[in-house]
């Protein structure tokens, strides 16, 4: 059995006082806690105060924008999200909903959760005794990456499954925070350092999520080990415009990678060249890498045929 | 902010009213403090599914939910779901499946296959399937589990 570590905890009623608790040190959101609290029981972090959103009902919300896009609460789940009817008009955003760990958990996590999904990597996710026995890591309790030893840092890869698509369809997110509310689009909310991979401020609370108007469709193809439960050794979005292709590709770094070609040969082509996978995941990083040009080709081609 | 709240919630249709600490989970305060052991400690971490319980009638894993979370919740665990007096339709398929060995994972699959049927009383075969993906088994390599389902498909 693992035990939690201890921490305080509050389910406060109104934004304000969300935001305000959120900014007491060493104090971390709680959404559908299924990151967070296997993460509390692995001792990856202990927050002194975990913040429910419990209470906040409007970030449950969601509705249709004037412009035909959507704004949706960050605490909805992704089987909410993946049930509402308008989602069919955003099918890669729905499949990638779909494809978060099972049914389950599905029901818990939240699609703000999964925008925010701490980054991943095989030596950071394990037990105490597992880190122990290699001395901790430079994203926890070590100095040492081991994935790239002579690296500059970390390296520990984005894995969240709904973020390539909402990257592709120029999604926004809606953070609220001591200073006000301020709009990020998707694109621009990663920072490329595995150690604090979101451009968060203390005190931010991711509160809505804002898709333009559905246009293009996009695909999502993600690789894993199982069918069920597992992250994905690759996450792919793709779409095509009247320019041409775009990709966007996951679990490979710390942020998300896009790249554009003219053809689905193309396009492979160029995350080929762009991406270069490391040791965060089990398998070996040249195979990722040849099936990389696979997967990337593959989701240009489904999108050609439709 | 605190350390200990006062819980008041709904198990198997009975109230409960306790002083949990913040870092209880909801399966230690079913296991330990209500002393309903139906739910086990699997992988404890929210892989394997063997804590499922059902919470406003939707699955759960009560290993990685916070017993304080659950404020005012109605929950439903095996024990809720029928026993050896009453079984409930899909428990009575597990047994002439014999879908069981070890039995650890059973009240969780039971719990995810009850709450599949009561959504979705024809499911196809391919979302029975997704659905109990949210479960591990590491004895019967899933044969018999399955034909229990599909029994139990318009029975439930």
């Amino acid at each position: 059995m693992l035990p939690f570590p201890k921490f305080d905890y509050a389910a406060p009623t109104t934004l304000r006082e969300a935001v305000s608790l959120l900014c007491t040190p060493g104090a971390r959101i709680l959404a559908g806690g299924t990151d967070l609290l296997p993460s509390l029981k692995h001792r990856l972090f202990e927050p002194s105060l975990l913040v429910s959103i419990r209470r906040l009902t409007e970030l449950r919300e969601w509705e249709m924008l004037p412009d035909g896009g959507l704004a949706l609460g960050a605490g909805l789940t992704l089987q909410q999200l993946s049930g509402l009817p308008a989602l069919a008009l955003y099918p890669g955003l729905q499949e990638a909903c779909r494809t978060v760990a099972t049914p389950t958990l599905q029901g818990t996590a939240t699609i703000g959760g999964n925008i925010l999904l701490e980054s991943r990597c095989l030596y950071y996710n394990q037990p105490v005794g597992w880190r122990d026995a290699i001395g901790g890591c430079l994203k926890c309790d070590g100095s040492v990456c081991h994935v790239a030893p002579k690296g500059k840092g970390c390296y520990a890869a984005h894995s969240a499954d709904t973020v390539p698509t909402l990257w592709l369809l120029g999604a926004q997110v809606e953070l609220v925070g001591p200073l006000g509310v301020r709009l990020v689009p998707i694109s621009a909310l990663y920072s490329g350092d595995g150690l604090r991979p979101m451009l968060l401020q203390p005190g931010e609370i991711l509160t809505r999520l804002l898709l333009p108007p559905p246009g293009p469709p996009t695909v999502h193809r993600k690789l894993r080990t199982r069918a069920a439960i597992d992250y994905g050794l690759l996450l792919v979005a793709a779409s095509r415009s009247q320019s041409g292709y775009r990709a966007v590709v996951s679990a490979v770094g710390p942020a998300p990678i896009e790249v554009r070609g003219e053809s689905p040969e193309d396009l492979a082509e160029a995350a080929f060249r762009a991406v270069q996978p490391l040791g965060t995941h089990a398998p070996a990083p040249t195979w990722r890498k040849k099936v990389l040009r696979v997967e990337v080709r593959r989701a240009a081609e489904s999108l050609k045929e439709g | 902010m605190s350390s200990e709240s006062i819980l008041s919630l709904r198990v198997n249709g009975q109230p409960f009213r306790r002083l949990v600490p913040a870092e209880r989970s909801l399966l230690d305060f079913l296991r330990e403090d209500l002393g309903l052991t139906g739910s086990k400690h699997g992988c404890d971490v929210g892989d394997c599914g063997a804590c499922t319980v059902l919470v406003e009638g939707q699955p759960r894993l009560a290993c990685i939910t916070l017993a304080v979370e659950m404020e005012g919740a109605s929950i439903t665990t095996i024990e809720g779901i029928g026993g050896p007096e009453g079984p409930h339709p899909v428990q009575k398929h597990f047994d002439q499946q014999v879908a069981s060995q070890c039995g650890y994972c059973t009240p969780g699959i039971v719990l995810v296959l009850v709450a599949l049927l009561r959504d979705d009383p024809q499911p196809s075969e391919s979302r029975i399937r997704e659905v109990l993906g949210s479960n591990i088994c590491r004895c019967t390599g899933y044969t018999k589990i399955l034909a229990a389902a599909r029994a139990a498909v318009g029975a439930a």
